[in-house]
């Protein structure tokens, strides 16, 4: 859209062709280094020291034993022992089955959800806005402050759920956050009403970007509202499933919850590997920060290849 | 019912249709929408009716009706217990608006600057900067939480609202990103115009280009604060000392606290409420200010989030 702008002059809007300008261009222009650089600095300082700079630290930290009550460990390498520790310590495998078992709830459920909700608020044209803006709503609540909600929604005693069920007639209600049978799951159906909005958000503008003459040709050859879904919507919506999962993927590393609610039990049943490495890191014993750092690298690899396996999905 | 179709999104259908099947299934499948749309409404306030609801019982009726959604007569009980015994809600109140008001004025500032030095001037490596910091973004930040406890112990920055307001206000690349869009779509001739009048870069920008932008900093200063207020993790991390504590990490103590003692500096509420319906008060209250400027600034926050997360 912004190809033919002046780039020398102005800045490209376009990501892509700002690339592609990069070489050979800027002849016979007047730099204002002066100028330019002073007005980044304020910026480029507090990235680099809270945001580049941790990202090597975080690196170079999973190849140490640094523990932080010794600062004398703080250097001190130790190949790929942590991995190594990772791969033998019975309790992270563990903590690894609940993360992927929680990941593979949350993240199929919130896409559909999301996708479901998002049709729906395509369809309708009055009340659009305020049904957007009650759908990101739960997003922007503290997180505590949600999750802490839902403990009291799911309380055994006096909770909304257990109390609506024996006024339906069930007899005992189970213990929601209080059984191993019942707590991932139920963290992850709060988790979920907290994060949909986002991808509902995105899927609409997906949707609304879908030309509309596309909707109605197929309309007029007698399609149901099913098959255009099936066939129009959701095929034409591929890249914007793939960010969604991209930006979801995270949840494999899912430490408030856990961290807020059961602190892992009942009897590690919510241990997810997150709150796994959060424990390791800020909670127990000598805080092994490198330890951590090792298993979050693991954890952000993993990450990394899916991510890199959707796009490559996406753009078939 | 044809109103909503004339103006609806989808139908800019020819006029040879209007009588069709076509119309009629459209009208059909927008009442549907609009009835399951309601029970989704219904199904995300729920909790929310419930929890305001719940804060106006007394202990009666919340021991006997806890699942109700409608109090009779509304009590304002817990919110009393709130504000006359827990000594540290306004203490920690107060630390989240001077760490959310902290980094959205930060954030304002350096983004302002920065964006507006990649969308104007020129200086050698402008592009390539910017692109990096675009990039840096998606490269996954293992054990950075760990990194960033060893930097803040390090600069002695733990425990401090400074420290947070710093560490927060670096979020800056979709900040600096949005910016610089706002700059970029103000129309080259009217900075040119006040170039050729004599006035300096420092001039046009504070002057003239700046004025043009404002809400794009009301949508930086949105996003910002209510993201900070929200934040639970890294402050927790960085904060465990009880002055420095924000509401959104503190409540969880306030809600684990003895209920028996606090009942002793007022007296006269004892055995009238249940600490349920009180933990449910300060939960609301603790996510007030976020829910107000949620509803306020409304169209702000969806151009943020539509400018910063899509057009990226």
């Amino acid at each position: 859209m912004a190809a033919n702008e002046p780039t020398s002059l102005s800045g490209n809007r376009d990501l892509g062709a700002l690339l592609k300008n990069l070489r050979g261009k800027d002849k016979g222009v007047k730099y204002n280094n002066l100028l330019g650089y002073g007005f980044i600095a304020p910026a480029m300082i507090l990235y680099l020291v809270f945001n580049i700079w941790p990202i090597f630290r975080g690196l170079l930290m999973a190849f140490t034993d640094y523990r932080f009550v010794y600062p004398e460990t703080r250097w001190k390498f130790n190949g790929i022992d942590n991995f190594v520790k990772m791969a033998e310590d019975e309790n992270a495998r563990t903590a690894m089955v609940v993360a992927l078992k929680y990941t593979a709830i949350v993240l199929p459920v919130t896409i559909l959800l999301a996708l479901f909700v998002a049709i729906l608020i395509s369809r309708v044209h009055r009340g659009a806005s305020f049904y957007r803006w009650v759908v990101y709503l739960p997003s922007i609540l503290p997180l505590a402050v949600s999750f802490l909600m839902f403990r009291e929604i799911y309380g055994a005693k006096f909770g909304l759920i257990s109390n609506t069920l024996i006024g339906l007639g069930i007899k005992n209600p189970p213990n929601w956050l209080g059984s191993t049978q019942y707590a991932l799951p139920s963290i992850a159906a709060a988790h979920i009403w907290i994060i949909f909005g986002f991808p509902t958000l995105l899927f609409l503008i997906g949707i609304y970007n879908i030309n509309s003459e596309v909707f109605e040709a197929s309309a007029l050859d007698g399609a149901s509202a099913w098959q255009q879904m099936r066939w129009i919507t959701v095929p034409l919506l591929k890249p914007t499933f793939a960010l969604i999962i991209v930006l979801l993927i995270g949840i494999i590393g899912t430490t408030e919850p856990m961290l807020i609610l059961t602190q892992g039990g009942p009897e590690n049943s919510t241990r997810s590997i997150g709150l796994h490495l959060y424990e390791l890191a800020f909670v127990r014993g000598d805080l092994r920060l490198g330890y951590a750092a090792a298993i979050s690298l693991v954890l952000g690899v993993i990450s990394a290849i899916i991510a890199a396996l959707v796009f490559r999905w996406a753009r078939e | 019912m044809a109103e909503t179709l004339t103006s609806g999104r989808m139908v800019s259908a020819p006029t040879q249709v209007k009588s069709s099947p076509l119309r009629s299934w459209f009208q059909r499948s927008n009442l549907l929408a609009h009835l399951c749309l309601i029970v989704v409404v219904f199904l995300i306030l729920l909790p929310v009716i419930w929890m305001i609801s719940t804060s106006l019982k007394d202990g009666k009726q919340f021991y006997t009706h806890s699942a109700s959604l409608i109090p009779v007569p509304p009590s304002t009980i817990n919110y009393e217990y709130m504000f006359s015994a827990i000594q540290e809600l306004p203490i920690y109140m107060r630390n989240s608006f001077i760490l959310a008001i902290g980094v959205a004025v930060i954030q304002v500032f350096a983004a302002s600057l920065a964006g507006y030095s990649f969308a104007r001037v020129n200086f050698r490596g402008r592009d390539l900067i910017f692109i990096g910091i675009v990039v840096s973004m998606f490269i996954p930040k293992s054990g950075g939480l760990m990194a960033l406890y060893e930097l803040m112990s390090f600069l002695k920055l733990r425990n401090s609202l400074f420290g947070l307001i710093l560490l927060f206000s670096a979020g800056l690349p979709i900040p600096i990103f949005i910016m610089r869009q706002a700059f970029l779509a103000i129309p080259r001739e009217i900075e040119e115009s006040a170039l050729i009048d004599g006035a300096s870069w420092l001039q046009v920008f504070a002057q003239v280009s700046l004025p043009l932008v404002t809400s794009a900093m009301v949508v930086i200063a949105t996003l910002a604060f209510v993201g900070v207020w929200s934040d639970y993790l890294v402050t927790f991390t960085m904060i465990d000392k009880n002055t420095q504590m924000t509401i959104s990490v503190g409540i969880q103590k306030l809600l684990s606290a003895s209920y028996e003692s606090a009942t002793t500096t007022v007296p006269h509420l004892r055995g009238k409420f249940a600490h349920e319906a009180a933990d449910a008060a300060m939960l609301l209250f603790s996510a007030f200010p976020v829910i107000i400027i949620y509803a306020l600034l409304q169209r702000w926050f969806m151009k943020g989030l539509t400018d910063g997360a899509i057009k990226f």
